[in-house]
């Protein structure tokens, strides 16, 4: 699995190209974004793994806005949100609406680092968990037909000994009568 | 983490079977390591003899059930593998209520009592009761009876509380059913009450005697039969086959088989999936 694609979302054109520079060193595919208008404009034409926006922008569509339209359309994405110290109540409220973390500012790129590793082997787990799953569906359906052709094929030929047995113990026959009869039941047999 | 030694293994393996009849062969240890490793932690016992040994003198149950609720699989989904669903809704239930109408009284509703034997967080059931809403039954005309059971306490809450995150919806629950059925609750989806009202939950071990139950008309036990040995196997669908009428209805897991089980079920079978009725 590739590294994550982040879009990053600030009105403060310095800390958008500060997170361009670190992501793009640790070998993550990286986009920005001014305001969340824009932001809303990128997520309409392509899915994201990550979305790092700041809380509080200007314009009509602040962090929150971009955390619903993202969540709209693409339930996968995981949202992070930049917040100042006095808007963790407000971060701590978006958490409930989806968002899958939030960082105080001014970033600590460690801190950024060990989230974003964290969303990477979620999304890896969460492969790995779809792919088993499917394996499974593959191998039980082809395992199910099988045990299920077998099942039929045996209680056919039980209920077809069963009646061998009768024909052969039918007292007003003669033994000629009950073989030729016998035969006759083994003549289609497969 | 603290490793299991050979005779503690063949110590909890028995304890295990005793409480929940799931049978663990020798090769298992590491299963209980794995799903184990947390209850020990929890109750501060330094080794899986401790465990057993506490979990055994434990009145309340909870240690027992922890156990259970960690070594059970819980694998289900809605709808999983169409195919039974399909036969209840096109064969089973047709059949039955032809055959129950034919003899039924015009005064007095026809019961038609349905049973899911291990029944995990309720997904079969639900999606049971789904397919008997879409056949638009009279509710005058018929009393329907749901039953749930399963070994798992924590199965059997998840179950009763009905509600169902995004993976567990996600596979198996078409789109519009999903919206006629269920309503958003939270981060996930709750079953709606008109549904949840169908049906009975309830914790069940069913290497029990379970002949309290009364009799069913259609019994789903799939995929939990796979976790005993053959002699409980026999002993569970001889059960089973007691809680029925002749003519009653058996939808087992599409891999499993009775063949050399259990006798007193003949399998049929409608398009691409076997079910069994019992004989005389």
């Amino acid at each position: 699995m590739g590294k994550l694609k982040i879009l990053a979302v600030d009105d403060d054109p310095v800390t958008l190209l500060l997170i361009e520079k670190k992501l793009n060193r640790q070998g993550y595919v990286i986009e920005t974004a001014k305001s969340g208008k824009e932001a809303v404009e990128y997520i309409s034409e392509q899915p994201y793994d990550v979305i790092l926006t700041d809380l509080m922008m200007p314009g009509s569509i602040d962090g929150i806005g971009v955390l619903d339209a993202v969540k709209r359309r693409y339930e996968n994405t995981h949202v992070i949100l930049l917040t100042a110290h006095a808007s963790v109540d407000t971060a701590v409220e978006a958490m409930k609406k989806g968002a899958a973390d939030y960082l105080q500012k001014p970033i600590n790129f460690d801190e950024l680092m060990i989230r974003l590793e964290r969303i990477n082997s979620l999304k890896v787990l969460e492969k790995n968990a779809g792919d088993l799953r499917e394996a499974m569906d593959i191998t039980e359906k082809n395992a199910g037909q099988t045990i299920q052709d077998l099942e039929m094929t045996v209680s056919g030929l039980k209920n077809k000994l069963l009646r061998i047995r009768d024909i052969l113990s039918e007292e007003n026959k003669s033994s000629d009568e009950r073989i030729k009869d016998t035969l006759g039941m083994l003549v289609d047999f497969k | 983490m603290i490793e299991i030694n050979p005779d503690e293994f063949r110590l909890i393996a028995k304890y295990i079977h005793d409480i929940s009849g799931i049978y663990l062969e020798s090769n298992k240890s590491y299963l209980i390591e794995t799903r184990l490793s947390g209850i020990l932690e929890e109750t501060g016992c330094r080794s899986y003899g401790e465990l057993c040994t506490r979990a055994k003198s434990d009145m309340t149950g909870s240690i027992a059930n922890k156990i259970i609720g960690a070594i059970s699989t819980n694998e289900t989904l809605f709808f999983r593998d169409t195919g039974p669903f399909e036969v209840l809704q096109h064969k089973i239930l047709p059949d039955l209520i032809d055959r129950k109408t034919l003899n039924a009284s015009e005064l007095l509703p026809i019961p038609i009592r349905i049973w899911s034997a291990a029944c995990a967080t309720g997904q079969e059931l639900y999606s049971i009761s789904i397919v008997l809403r879409e056949l638009f039954l009279n509710p005058n005309r018929y009393t329907i009876k749901l039953l749930g059971t399963d070994i798992s306490d924590e199965a059997i809450a998840r179950a009763s509380y009905g509600k169902f995150n995004r993976f567990e919806i996600e596979r198996g629950l078409p789109p519009n059913i999903l919206k006629k059925y269920f309503s958003p609750n939270g981060d996930g989806w709750k079953i709606n009450d008109d549904i949840r009202a169908m049906i009975l939950f309830k914790k069940l071990n069913l290497l029990k005697p379970f002949e309290s139950l009364g009799k069913f008309d259609i019994i789903f036990c799939r995929n939990v039969a796979i976790y005993f040995n053959m002699e409980d196997r026999k002993k569970l669908f001889n059960k089973l086959a007691n809680a029925m009428e002749p003519g009653g209805y058996l939808v087992i897991g599409s891999t499993e088989s009775l063949t050399g089980i259990c006798s007193r079920f003949e399998p049929k079978r409608h398009l691409r999936t076997i079910f069994y009725q019992r004989v005389e």
